[in-house]
C-alpha cells in the first residue's frame, strides 16, 4: 500500500476515528486505526466495543486534490503517536507506505518515521449494514436532540439499559428519551419523508451519542439514520458512525409523567438557574447537592440551602406568577440545573404535584415538544 | 569499707525471676516446656482467676527422681545439657536451669511428683524456701502447683493486668505450645471449665482447627519441603483466609515456638502478590535442623533465636511457600463450602488435551466411591478414665471432614480452567460458565494482572542510560550508613548510580538511572540506601516491580465498562496463559466459583 495526501484531511479522519478508540481495550489490535486504500478513496477505521468510525477521504472533492497518488492496501497502525506524528510532520504532503512485512514508512519533507503495523486481517470484521430502515435529518437538530436528553443518561452499568437513549418513531414522530431513574428527559420532534417507518425499543448507549456529537460539527446537512435489530448507523458524506444497540427492553416512561399537578409555576428560566446555582455553592459538599424551594404567597420562591459545617444561603426570587397550593420541595440542584439548560426557553413552566412527586418542566412556548422531569429529595 | 557485696541467693533469684516470669503466661509457659522436655504425652492445666491464683499443671511425663527433687530448685540446676557441647546442641526446650528456682521465688509452689518406679515426693516452696516435704503416691510424672504468684513481689503484681488479658496471654501460650507439639494432648480449664483442649494424636490439621476453627482448617494448604540443612513442614492458608496482623503466623523450630522477623519476611515473599496490601496469612511452620545450626541462648525467654545458615533458611521458606501456592488452583468457592460425597467424573473437552485423556480415563473411574474417607475415631486413644472427658453423648470435637481439600493439580493440567463467557454483570463482572459451574470474574483485576506481568517482564530489562545532573544532589549519612555504602559501593555502581564521597559522611551523586521516574530521584537513592541498610543488598526488581504494578492498574479497563462477547473471551483467554491467575498484583481475588453442586444445593435440588 502507498499513499500520497495532503495532512489536512488525513490530520481530520484520524482524529475523527480516534474517538472510537480507546486506550484500554482488551483486544490489543483494537487499539490500532486500519486503514484501507484503493483507488478512489482512503477509509480509516477505529472500533471499540461500542462504537465503530468509518472516515472516508476521496481522492478528489470539488476541485481539491487530497490524495495525490494511491497503491491500493491495507494496514493497522498503532493508534497512539499516529496523531502527534501527523501533526508535527514538516511538510504538507505525506507520504505513507507499506511493505509486504507490514513495516510502515511515513515520510514527509526530510523526515521519515519507521512504524510497526499490524495484520489487517485480524482486525474485526464489522458488520455490514442493511440500509433499509433509514431516514434522514438534519445535523444540527440531531445534535440539539442529543444535547436535549444525553445528559440524563444513567452512568452506572447496574442497570445497563439506562445508560442509554430510547428512541421511538411512530407516524412521523420521533421521540427520544433517557432517564437515570432520578430524572428524566425528553424530546419529540416531528420528521417528514418517512414512509411507512416505525420502530420502537431502540436504546443508543449515552457514550456513543456523546462521541458522536462531539464529531458532527453544526451544519445544516442532512444525515441518514438507519436501524437494525442491533445497531445504528449514522451516515454523512464522509463519516459512518456506528454504533452497538443496547439489549433489554427499555421501561415504559410514559407513565412516570404526571397529567395533572396542583401548583402551577411561571419563571424565568435565567433567574431561576443562577439562584439555584448561588443555592448549590453550599450544598456541593452535600452528597446530594439538595437545594429548597418554598413557595411564598402568588409571586415570590424562597430557594435555600444549608450546609451544617459550613452555613447557609437564603434567595428571595420572583416569579412571574404562581397558581395552585403553597409547596415547599428539595431536589439536587444539579439536575434541576441540567434540566433548565436543555430547555433553553427564556420562561419555563414547572407543574408541582406535592412535595414528595416528581415535578415536570416545560418550556413557556407549548409547541415544542420538550419535557424534563426531575424527582424530589425526601428531608426528614 | 567497700560497698560492693555479693546479694543473697533470695534476692538473686528475684532479679532472674523478673526476666522469666513476667506473667503467669511465662510461668505456663516454663512449666509446660518441661513436661515437653520430660516426655509427656498428656498435659493438664487448670487455672484459677488467669493463673493468678493458681496455675495447676498435671503431667504424665517421667517425673524426677527423689533424690533431684530439692536440687532442681536450685538456680542453674538442669538435667537438660551437662556441658558447654550440649549448650550448642540444645535439643530440649529449656536449658537454662532457671524456671523452678524463678517460679518458686516469686510464689507458693507445691510439686507432687514421681518417677513411677517408686513412691513419689511432695514438696512445698514458699518464696524460694522449703516449707515441708514428705512422701506421696507414685502416679508416674509431675504436678505442679504455683499459687499466688507474685505474691512477695508487690511492684510486679501492680502491672499485672486484667483477668481477661491475662487469661488471653495464657491460652496463647498454649495455643503455641499445642502447635509446636501436636504429639501432645492438651487440655486446659480456666475456673474448671474446659477452654482448651488438642487431641494429641500428631495431626497438625486438627490442633489448628481446634485453634483457629474449622472454616480455617478447611482452608490451610499443607506444605512440605526439605533442603540439605533444613526440614520445613506445616500450613499456610489459601490467599482468600487474610488476617489483619502478623500474630497468626506460627514459627517452630526444633518444637520450639519462636519469632523470626527474617523468616516472617521470607513468608511474605513467599505471599507476594497473592495477599492485599495490610493482610496477613495464617501459617504454621515447622522448620527441623540440626540444633547445632540454631542458637536458642539469646535471650531468656527463648522466644529469638540466631540462625547459622539464615539465608539458605530464607530461600528454603519462601520457595516452598510460592510452590504451594502456585500448585494450587486458588479460585475461592462462592458458596459456603460442602463437598459432595460423591462425584461424578466427567470428560474434558479441553481441546488442548484431548488425546492423552484417554488412558487417564480408566483410572478416573475408578476413583469414583474413594472420595469419602471416614477418619478414625479418636475417643480409643483416651485410656486415663478420670480426668478427661468426652463428655456423655457429645461428639468428639474433631470433624472427619477437613482433610487436604483444595484440588492440588498435575504439571499438565491448567491451573485456570477453561471457561465460556456468558455475559457481564454491572458492567465489572464477567461471568462463565464451564461444566464445573459457575465462575464470576473480576474484568479490572484480570486486566491488571495480564497487564503486570506483561510490564514486569518488560521492565525487567531497562536500557542502562544514565541522566547526567548540572547540580549533584548531595546526601548526608550517619557513620554506620556511611560504611555499609562504602562496602557495598559496587552494587550500586551495577545498578547505574555512583557515589562519589563528599566530606566525611556526605555523598554526592552526579547521574542517575534514567528509568527512575521524574521527580522521585533523590527518595529512590534514599530508600535504596535505607533498603541496603536493612537487608544488606539491593532489590532492583522490588523497585521496579512496584513501577509495573502502579502502571497495570493505570491502563487496564475499569469497572463500569461495557465488553462485548469477543472482548470477554479474548480476556479469558489472555487470564488463562497468565503465570498466576488467581489475584491481582495488589492481592485481591480475580476468580470466584460456584461449583454445580453449590448452586444446586442453593436452589435446594439437593438437600
Amino acid at each position: 500500500m502507498k499513499i500520497l495526501i495532503e495532512r489536512e484531511p488525513l490530520m481530520a479522519s484520524i482524529q475523527n476515528v480516534m474517538k472510537a478508540i480507546s486506550s484500554k481495550t482488551t483486544i490489543p489490535i483494537l487499539s490500532g486505526i486500519k486503514f484501507e486504500a484503493n483507488e478512489q478513496e482512503v477509509k480509516l477505521t477505529g472500533s471499540n466495543s461500542d462504537i465503530t468510525i468509518e472516515s472516508v477521504i476521496s481522492r478528489e472533492e470539488d476541485g481539491i486534490v487530497n490524495i495525490h497518488e494511491i497503491i491500493p492496501g491495507q494496514i493497522v497502525v498503532q493508534a497512539k503517536f499516529l496523531p502527534e506524528i501527523i501533526r508535527k510532520l514538516p511538510d504538507n504532503q505525506i507520504e505513507i507506505q507499506v511493505d509486504d512485512d507490514m513495516n510502515i514508512n511515513i515520510r514527509s519533507g526530510h523526515a521519515e518515521f519507521k512504524l510497526n503495523g499490524q495484520d489487517p486481517e485480524e482486525y474485526p470484521q464489522l458488520p455490514v449494514l442493511q440500509t433499509e430502515n433509514s431516514f434522514d435529518i438534519q445535523i444540527d437538530l440531531l445534535k440539539m436532540l442529543i444535547r436535549q436528553t444525553n445528559f440524563a443518561v444513567s452512568t452506572s452499568e447496574t442497570r445497563p439499559i439506562l445508560t442509554g437513549v430510547h428512541i421511538k418513531l411512530d407516524n412521523n414522530e420521533l421521540g427520544l428519551v433517557a432517564t437515570d431513574s432520578h430524572r428524566l428527559a425528553s424530546r419529540k420532534i416531528t420528521i417528514d419523508q418517512v414512509e411507512n417507518l416505525s420502530f420502537n425499543n431502540v436504546v443508543i448507549p449515552g457514550k456513543s451519542l456523546s462521541e458522536l456529537n462531539k464529531i458532527l460539527e453544526d451544519t445544516q446537512d442532512t444525515l441518514q439514520i438507519s436501524v437494525t435489530d442491533n445497531q445504528i448507523l449514522f451516515r454523512t458524506k464522509h463519516l459512518y458512525f456506528l454504533s452497538r444497540l443496547l439489549d433489554g427492553n427499555y421501561p415504559e416512561t410514559s407513565r412516570l409523567i404526571p397529567d395533572q399537578s396542583k401548583t402551577v409555576m411561571k419563571v424565568n428560566s435565567k433567574d431561576l438557574i443562577q439562584s439555584i446555582d448561588r443555592a448549590s455553592l453550599l450544598a456541593k459538599d452535600n452528597r446530594n447537592n439538595i437545594v429548597k424551594l418554598v413557595t411564598q404567597g402568588q409571586q415570590n420562591i424562597q430557594i435555600t440551602s444549608h450546609s451544617p459545617e459550613i452555613g447557609q444561603v437564603e434567595e428571595l426570587l420572583q416569579t412571574i406568577s404562581i397558581e395552585g397550593e403553597e409547596i415547599k420541595i428539595s431536589f439536587n440542584a444539579k439536575y434541576m440545573i441540567d434540566a433548565l439548560r436543555a430547555i433553553d426557553s427564556e420562561q419555563v413552566l414547572i407543574n408541582f404535584t406535592g412535595a414528595m412527586r416528581p415535578f415536570v418542566i416545560r418550556p413557556e412556548e407549548e409547541s415544542e415538544q420538550i419535557l424534563q422531569l426531575v424527582t424530589p429529595v425526601r428531608t426528614y | 569499707m567497700g560497698k560492693i557485696v555479693q546479694l543473697p541467693d533470695e534476692l538473686s533469684n528475684k532479679i532472674a525471676a523478673g526476666e522469666v516470669v513476667e506473667r503467669p503466661a511465662s510461668v505456663v509457659k516454663e512449666l509446660l516446656e518441661n513436661s515437653v522436655d520430660a516426655n509427656s504425652q498428656w498435659i493438664k492445666i487448670e487455672l484459677e482467676e488467669a493463673g493468678l491464683r493458681s496455675i495447676k499443671i498435671i503431667d504424665d511425663g517421667d517425673g524426677i527422681d527423689p533424690d533431684d527433687c530439692e536440687t532442681a530448685f536450685f538456680r542453674h540446676a538442669t538435667s537438660k545439657i551437662e556441658d558447654e557441647f550440649d549448650l550448642f546442641r540444645v535439643k530440649t526446650l529449656g536449658f537454662r536451669g532457671e524456671a523452678l528456682a524463678s517460679i518458686s521465688s516469686v510464689s507458693q509452689l507445691t510439686l507432687r511428683t514421681s518417677t513411677g518406679d517408686q513412691s513419689g515426693n511432695e514438696l512445698v516452696v514458699h518464696g524460694g524456701d522449703i516449707k515441708d516435704k514428705q512422701k506421696h503416691t507414685k502416679r508416674k510424672g509431675t504436678e505442679i502447683i504455683v499459687e499466688n504468684l507474685f505474691y512477695n513481689t508487690p511492684a510486679r503484681l501492680k502491672y499485672l493486668k486484667t483477668i481477661h488479658t491475662e487469661l488471653g496471654h495464657v491460652t496463647d501460650t498454649i495455643n503455641k505450645m499445642a502447635l509446636s507439639h501436636p504429639d501432645i494432648r492438651f487440655e486446659c480449664y480456666h475456673n474448671g471449665k474446659r477452654i482448651f483442649f488438642s487431641p494429641g494424636n500428631g495431626n497438625l490439621l486438627q490442633v489448628i482447627q481446634q485453634i483457629y476453627g474449622k472454616k480455617i482448617a478447611q482452608n490451610m494448604l499443607q506444605l512440605e519441603d526439605d533442603s540439605l540443612d533444613y526440614k520445613v513442614s506445616g500450613y499456610i492458608c489459601k490467599p482468600e483466609v487474610t488476617r489483619s496482623n502478623r500474630n497468626f503466623i506460627s514459627l517452630i523450630v526444633n518444637g520450639r515456638f519462636i519469632k523470626n522477623p527474617v523468616i516472617n519476611k521470607a513468608i511474605f515473599d513467599g505471599y507476594h502478590t497473592f495477599l492485599p496490601i495490610g493482610r496477613y496469612p495464617i501459617v504454621i511452620l515447622q522448620i527441623e535442623m540440626d540444633p547445632y545450626l540454631v542458637d536458642v541462648n539469646v535471650h531468656p525467654a527463648k522466644t529469638e533465636v540466631r540462625f547459622s545458615k539464615e539465608k539458605e533458611l530464607f530461600d528454603v521458606v519462601k520457595q516452598s511457600i510460592y510452590d504451594v501456592l502456585h500448585k494450587q488452583r486458588l479460585i475461592p468457592s462462592g458458596a459456603k463450602k460442602e463437598k459432595p460425597k460423591s462425584t461424578q467424573t466427567t470428560l474434558s473437552f479441553d481441546p488442548m488435551t484431548r488425546q492423552d485423556k484417554t488412558h487417564d480415563e480408566k483410572e478416573q473411574l475408578e476413583d469414583i466411591g474413594h472420595g469419602f474417607h471416614i477418619q478414625e475415631s479418636f475417643t480409643s486413644h483416651f485410656d486415663d478414665a478420670d480426668n478427661h472427658p468426652v463428655e456423655n453423648g457429645q461428639k468428639p470435637p474433631y470433624p472427619n471432614d477437613i482433610g487436604s481439600e483444595s484440588e492440588e493439580l498435575d504439571e499438565e493440567t491448567e491451573r485456570m480452567p477453561l471457561m465460556y463467557p456468558i455475559g457481564q454483570l454491572h458492567g465489572t463482572y464477567i461471568l462463565a460458565q464451564n461444566e464445573k459451574g459457575l465462575y464470576m470474574i473480576d474484568q479490572h483485576a484480570a486486566q491488571e494482572r495480564i497487564k503486570y506481568e506483561f510490564f514486569k517482564k518488560k521492565l525487567g530489562d531497562p536500557p542502562n542510560e544514565v541522566q547526567a545532573l548540572s547540580v549533584p544532589i548531595s546526601f548526608e549519612f550517619t557513620g554506620k550508613e556511611a560504611i555499609i555504602i562504602e562496602e557495598h559501593k559496587e552494587a550500586f555502581e551495577r545498578v547505574g548510580l555512583f557515589l562519589e564521597p563528599f566530606g566525611d559522611y556526605s555523598y554526592i551523586v552526579r547521574s542517575y538511572p534514567s528509568w527512575f521516574p521524574n521527580g522521585e530521584e533523590e527518595q529512590i537513592i534514599r530508600d535504596m540506601v535505607e533498603d541496603l541498610i536493612q537487608n544488606r543488598s539491593i532489590d532492583i526488581e522490588k523497585i521496579r516491580e512496584e513501577a509495573a504494578i502502579l502502571m497495570s492498574c493505570k491502563r487496564s479497563i475499569k469497572a463500569n465498562h461495557y465488553l462485548n462477547h469477543q472482548e470477554m473471551e479474548y480476556l479469558l483467554s489472555e487470564l488463562r496463559t497468565c503465570h498466576d491467575p488467581f489475584t491481582c498484583p495488589h492481592g485481591r481475588p480475580i476468580v470466584i466459583h460456584f461449583s454445580e453442586y453449590e448452586l444446586q444445593r442453593m436452589f435446594k435440588r439437593i438437600m
